[in-house]
């Protein structure tokens, strides 16, 4: 039975919401969590909850890196702050994966103290998802994968072909579509469109019979899902990112407006409330959980700062599905494949 | 070990037996099941046996439940076939309370166990202790708490009379706990109520109790609890610990979990678990094992449990708030089974 850390007190409600979603979880009995941080806050919020003891355990610390630290310096001066501790217990093998609402810099320089990186990952990917027209995978999955959205700012052709390979054994895992479509996100459909890196990851990943590569995507092909699996820079990434987010909240803004109004509008609004509702919970994302850091050997699903008990349990039930499919090992295994044949078969024009 | 004799009084469903009593459906299977169907909490047969067994013939094991008096064959054989001897076993008069129109009191607990356990009490040798088992589907950690505090004179009869007003006691009932009162001599003999959370309900519920009632959430919980009381030999843990791996399948590291939970409540007491771990260590016990135990004990990972005073609650107050709390919890489980 696999193990899920949690931090519980990174997030931006303290530590109320993670404990209760680790209650939440006990209950279900298909995973364990080890709640990571202090004891005394954790105790005041777990007495009044119902969990099942032989599901959950504490464990304890009293330091924590703040939102608005800064990570280097806070990791530094914190050596048992619950992120750090919480990355240790997997690495150690006392928990499987990590998950934490608290500061994302933090969050990934911890891993990256205490994880290993993957075989020929330089950089990591934070990767996201984001509703979608189209439906995919065995699970009817209306959201597709994007990374990176902020983990790795700059991105060479290497890192986006290993964040190509990432992001397409995530979606096979995860939303158990067997053969993702992975697509690079630039400014044009054509292999020569984009920025030299992009065009050189192209030009490596339409070869590559690993993947089920269909070529660049444009920013209007996003919401329509006509890739599983987008890859791009993390600042890239993160932009779009967020103004997928942003506009899912204005038309919520601009229908509550309207609502206000005008009673015509507000009837019309009553008539297609059902459709809204579905619109409203296809873009929660406390529904989703969680946004996976791809690269090291032990899966940090990072939730949202603002994350709730639903939010929260839906992060760990996330790391669970990972924990359980063996998506690390899945990656390491494709990644150590591809440096093989990359080692075994130099560039034409390496040595030239 | 106590030199005096010991009494281990267990309630049934849900605390020895793992039945199912939430819906109409369920109440009807229960009572059709055969002997060999009827499943136990995990860890209890295990348990109850050890705990006549390591308490060197001075124990004694009587069961008190509210099913049916119609199910005492069923019943009688499946503790059989579970090995459990047994000095008394006392069942509810379902269907004399039917047949006068009495429905309160078909499912009311206080009316029922209270004077029963005062008239078993009286039958009891002067000197014997009492561990009780129940659970938290109904009132025991009250009804149990109430019947220690009554014996050692520690609740007012104003008091008493205002709790059997608000639970709905009827008159011969009361005449019942009356009667066994005044038979009995004042004692102090409930030493500990364990408390199985088969409805996982939260540890807060049972605080007011004391120091003296501990929820558990399995009977490896229990078992350290039962230890640190002197009721237990440290190989009866191992024992149980692996009973329960082999045929519950509770692994290791939910026994690891278990442990360091009661260990955190104050259930079993740090002095108690380092004793343990040198006596299993000296009983054969891995000791890569015992070292996992020991880094859940560990200070920096786990700091000592809140003291907690073992004080006379305010028992109607607490049973007015039981029993709020019971309609809110049947109209949740009627809402939930309307959406299922």
């Amino acid at each position: 039975m696999a193990t899920i850390a949690l931090d519980a007190m990174g997030g931006d409600h303290g530590a109320a919401p993670a404990v209760r979603a680790a209650a939440r979880i006990s209950l279900a009995r298909e995973a364990a969590v080890a709640v990571v941080g202090d004891q005394r806050e954790i105790e005041s919020v777990l007495r009044r909850t119902r969990y099942d003891a032989a599901f959950l355990s504490v464990v304890h610390t009293d330091q924590v890196v703040d939102m608005a630290e800064s990570p280097r310096k806070a990791l530094d001066a914190k050596p048992d702050a619950s992120i750090l501790v919480g990355a240790r217990l997997v690495a150690d093998g006392r928990a499987d994966a990590l998950v934490s609402a608290g500061n994302t810099g933090a969050s990934i320089l911890a891993c990256a103290r205490t994880f290993q990186r993957l075989p020929g990952v330089s950089r990591t990917a934070l990767a996201a998802v984001y509703p979608t027209e189209r439906r995919r995978g065995s699970n009817d999955d209306p959201f597709a994968l994007m990374l990176d959205v902020g983990a790795t700012l700059e991105a060479d052709a290497d890192t986006l072909v290993a964040f190509a390979h990432m992001g397409s054994a995530y979606a096979a895992r995860i939303s158990k579509n067997p053969r993702p479509r992975v697509a690079l996100l630039s400014n044009g459909e054509e292999p020569f469109k984009g920025s030299p890196a992009i065009v050189e990851a192209h030009r490596r990943l339409a070869d590559d019979p690993h993947l089920n590569f269909v070529g660049n995507v444009e920013g209007i092909d996003l919401p329509r899902g006509k890739a599983d699996v987008v890859v791009t820079d993390g600042f890239t990434g993160n932009v779009v990112l967020k103004m997928l987010e942003g506009i899912s909240e204005t038309v919520v803004d601009i229908a509550r407006y309207a609502y206000r109004s005008k009673l015509v509008w507000r009837i019309g609004l009553g008539l297609l409330r059902g459709g809204i509702v579905q619109l409203k919970q296809l873009t929660d994302w406390q529904q989703y959980g969680g946004a996976p850091i791809l690269g090291f050997d032990h899966l940090f699903i990072k939730a949202h700062g603002r994350s709730n008990e639903r939010a929260l349990s839906n992060a760990i039930k996330v790391a669970h599905r990972a924990v359980k499919s063996d998506l690390c090992a899945e990656m390491s295994a494709r990644l150590g494949e591809i440096a093989d044949e990359a080692s075994r078969d130099p560039e034409p024009d390496g040595d030239a | 070990m106590s030199d005096r004799p010991h009494i281990f009084r267990w309630d049934l469903d849900k605390t020895y037996l793992a039945t199912e009593f939430d819906s109409l459906r369920d109440l009807v299977r229960t009572a059709l099941q055969r002997p060999a169907d009827k499943a136990n909490v995990p860890g209890s047969a295990e348990l109850l046996r050890a705990l006549r067994g390591d308490s060197g013939g001075r124990a004694q094991v009587f069961f008190i439940s509210g099913s049916p008096r119609q199910m005492r064959g069923v019943l009688s054989e499946k503790l059989a076939l579970d090995g459990i001897h047994y000095d008394g076993f006392i069942l509810k008069d379902n269907l004399g309370n039917l047949l006068r129109g009495r429905f309160r009191a078909i499912k009311e607990q206080i009316g029922y166990k209270l004077p029963a356990l005062l008239d078993a009490r009286s039958h009891a040798p002067l000197d014997a202790e009492e561990t009780l088992f129940g659970d938290d589907a109904e009132r025991d950690a009250f009804v149990y708490s109430l019947y220690a505090d009554l014996l050692a004179e520690r609740v007012q009869p104003a008091v008493l009379e205002r709790v059997l007003d608000v639970a709905g006691v009827y008159p011969d009932q009361r005449e019942a706990i009356y009667g066994a009162l005044d038979r009995l001599e004042p004692c102090d003999p409930v030493r500990r109520v364990i408390i199985h959370l088969d409805r996982k309900s939260p540890p807060i519920r049972f605080e007011a109790y004391g120091r003296r009632v501990v929820p558990v959430y399995n009977y490896f919980q229990a078992a350290l609890v039962l230890y640190e009381d002197g009721r237990l030999l440290p190989e009866t843990i191992g024992r149980l610990g692996t009973a329960l791996h082999a045929e519950h399948a509770f692994t290791l590291p939910m026994l690891l979990r278990s442990f360091q939970d009661v260990l955190r409540r104050g259930g079993i007491s740090y002095e108690a678990a380092r004793r343990l771990g040198a006596q299993a260590l000296r009983a054969g016990i891995e000791r890569e094992v015992v070292d996992l135990f020991a880094r859940e004990a560990a200070d920096r990972t786990v700091m000592p449990a809140r003291e907690r005073p073992q004080a006379v609650p305010d028992y109607p107050s607490l049973l007015e708030r039981e029993l709020q709390r019971h309609r809110i919890e049947k109209a949740r489980r009627k809402k939930r089974r309307r959406w299922l």
